[in-house]
């Protein structure tokens, strides 16, 4: 158990250290951002000056190492546009990203499930055709696109639901059911395939076979025998869906990291965006671990191997 | 008194993109309690078709055509799902094939029991369950019950895992049992064990038993009569004795002298 402890967390750094390090060199690959920084008025001499201030004409090598620096003492640095710390401005905004995402997976985990469960039971049915087509759109259309149908149709032609901004509870319905869609139709078409599979293992047949009701066998045999593939898939959608907050927080303008994401990327706050990324990268290898330890919990015969 | 199970006339299909083909073909058998009816063929005979008919648990594309089976005075044929789902397990106990692949991996084996018990004695309460779950596997000839009630099934050898899946076809006392190949995959000691102890639930129980097999030894040593089937047809069926030192159908005959004897 701590020898499988120490691996995660040494994986988890090497997974941090290479996307900072693909982060760090996109960002300096963009230009120098102080010019934006300043504005139009500001002088070459100007640009320069600020430029020497924050260390941006140092070697590439020496900004990537004092930063790899920082991040080892767990210091975010400082945002170049705001000068505020990074941790602080994060800090701010994850309140609502995780609002927002913790609802998406809660409607894509709930709902996928139930529907690849139906799907998977009445193989052939019409859930199971619905499901099918649903995923397929689900996994192929973009985000953006469903958020601004959503828009349309729930907020300015039927007018049920706000259109974006963080008011009330009610206006985390639409981007959250957004952000959902993608999560969602990956779990409802795994969980159908993983089902579909268990439902013809013999002990599920022989669990009919002692007369257990249908949801029973269903839901304490054939659903936790298949939990392992969909909770890794639920683990990698992290990843997936964080990305598509940056998406959809733009689309409905929800003032989480998202939309700092998107602004830094814009102001070209090489720092903060890093930040984000760090952020970003250490939930995605948190939530990983918290499902690689569900399978220790589901599964005796992982549990022993580890013991 | 009536049988404990009686087959009559019993057809089967299968439906394939061909048109329907016969498995079962006018399968005519009875069985009283205490007795073990031998199923015998080999495969493609139809004798796991015809076992699984028993508890109305036929593949999807199978449906019977014709013919009866009643089971402790349910006629299994025209029974809904609802009456179907309270005969398995309460009236009948399934054995299947394959060393304990009919165990829920992830669960433990007294959950599993606790299970059947909680579904077919609703009256029962989690001290008595617990009671009946230890009882079943003492029974199974388990020297350490609480011991194999705590275990996952991965944690228990081939021959365990076939007795706790027999303790769980028998836990809530069925009056009949159906043993699909049961013992087909157990090595040869683990065999013997499971035969003696299927034979002596039938003893001591009063049980009925429908034992399926391909092997005529076993069948020998286990059964009372046997129903020996051929391409879903009856070709002989009568008592274990006769049939053994009498076959009157060729294909028995042959089946008999691809036995070694000594």
């Amino acid at each position: 158990m701590i020898r499988l402890l120490v691996t995660r967390v040494l994986l988890g750094i090497v997974t941090l250290l290479i996307a900072v390090t693909v982060t760090f060199f996109v960002v300096h690959a963009s230009g120098n951002p102080v010019a934006q920084i300043l504005g139009d008025s500001a002088t070459p001499g100007r640009v320069a000056e600020v430029t020497h201030q924050l260390g941006l004409d140092r070697p590439l090598y020496e900004q990537y190492l004092e930063f790899l620096g920082q991040l080892a003492r767990g210091d975010l640095g400082v945002s170049l546009r705001y000068n505020e710390p990074n941790a602080e401005l994060v800090l701010q905004r994850m309140p609502a990203t995780a609002e927002l995402a913790a609802s998406a997976l809660l409607i894509a985990l709930v709902l996928g499930v139930t529907l690849g469960c139906v799907a998977a039971v009445r193989e052939g049915g019409a859930v199971d055709r619905v499901v099918t087509a649903v995923s397929a759109i689900g996994t192929s259309a973009p985000v953006f696109w469903f958020g601004l149908m959503g828009i349309l149709v729930f907020a300015v032609l039927l007018g049920w639901l706000p259109a974006g901004q963080m008011q009330s509870p009610i206006s985390l319905v639409l981007p959250a059911s957004t952000l959902s869609l993608l999560p969602l139709a990956q779990v409802a078409r795994l969980t159908r395939s993983a089902m579909s599979e268990t439902l013809r293992m013999p002990f599920v047949v022989a669990a009919n076979a002692r007369g257990l009701a249908p949801l029973r066998v269903i839901v304490n045999h054939a659903l936790r025998n298949s939990a392992i593939p969909v909770l890794t898939i639920f683990g990698l959608q992290t990843g997936l869906l964080l990305s598509g907050a940056v998406t959809v927080e733009y689309v409905f303008a929800w003032p989480g990291l998202g939309t700092l994401a998107t602004d830094a990327v814009q102001g070209r706050d090489f720092s903060l965006v890093q930040a984000v990324v760090v952020v970003g990268v250490v939930v995605f290898v948190l939530v990983n671990f918290v499902v690689d330890l569900l399978y220790t919990i589901i599964d005796p015969r992982i549990r022993e191997s580890r013991a | 008194m009536a049988p404990l199970l009686e087959i009559d006339d019993l057809t089967i299909e299968a439906a394939t993109g061909e048109g329907p083909i016969t498995l079962l073909d006018g399968l005519t058998v009875s069985m009283d309690a205490g007795q073990v009816l031998g199923l015998i063929g080999e495969s493609g005979s139809g004798k796991t078709t015809t076992a699984r008919a028993m508890i109305g648990m036929l593949e999807s594309n199978l449906s019977v055509r014709r013919g009866s089976i009643r089971l402790a005075g349910t006629e299994i044929t025209a029974a809904r799902p609802r009456e179907l789902r309270a005969v398995r397990g309460r009236d009948v106990g399934f054995v299947f094939q394959g060393a304990g692949s009919s165990l829920d991996p992830l669960l433990r084996v007294d959950h599993q029991l606790d299970e059947v018990i909680r579904r077919h004695r609703r009256d029962v309460d989690r001290s008595r369950r617990r009671t009946m779950t230890l009882e079943a596997l003492a029974s199974m000839g388990f020297a350490d019950p609480e011991h194999v009630a705590r275990s996952y099934p991965h944690q228990l050898s081939g021959g365990m895992r076939q007795r706790v899946s027999i303790a769980l076809a028998m836990v809530v006392r069925p009056k009949m049992l159906i043993a699909d190949e049961a013992t087909s995959a157990l090595d040869v000691t683990t065999q013997k064990e499971v035969v003696q102890l299927l034979t002596r639930l039938v003893a001591e129980n009063g049980v009925g038993m429908v034992f399926v097999t391909h092997d005529l030894v076993l069948a020998e040593e286990i059964c009372t009569s046997v129903a020996v089937l051929r391409r879903g047809r009856l070709v002989e069926y009568g008592p274990v004795e006769r049939i053994m030192t009498d076959p009157q159908a060729e294909y028995t005959r042959e089946l008999l002298a691809a036995v070694p004897r000594w």
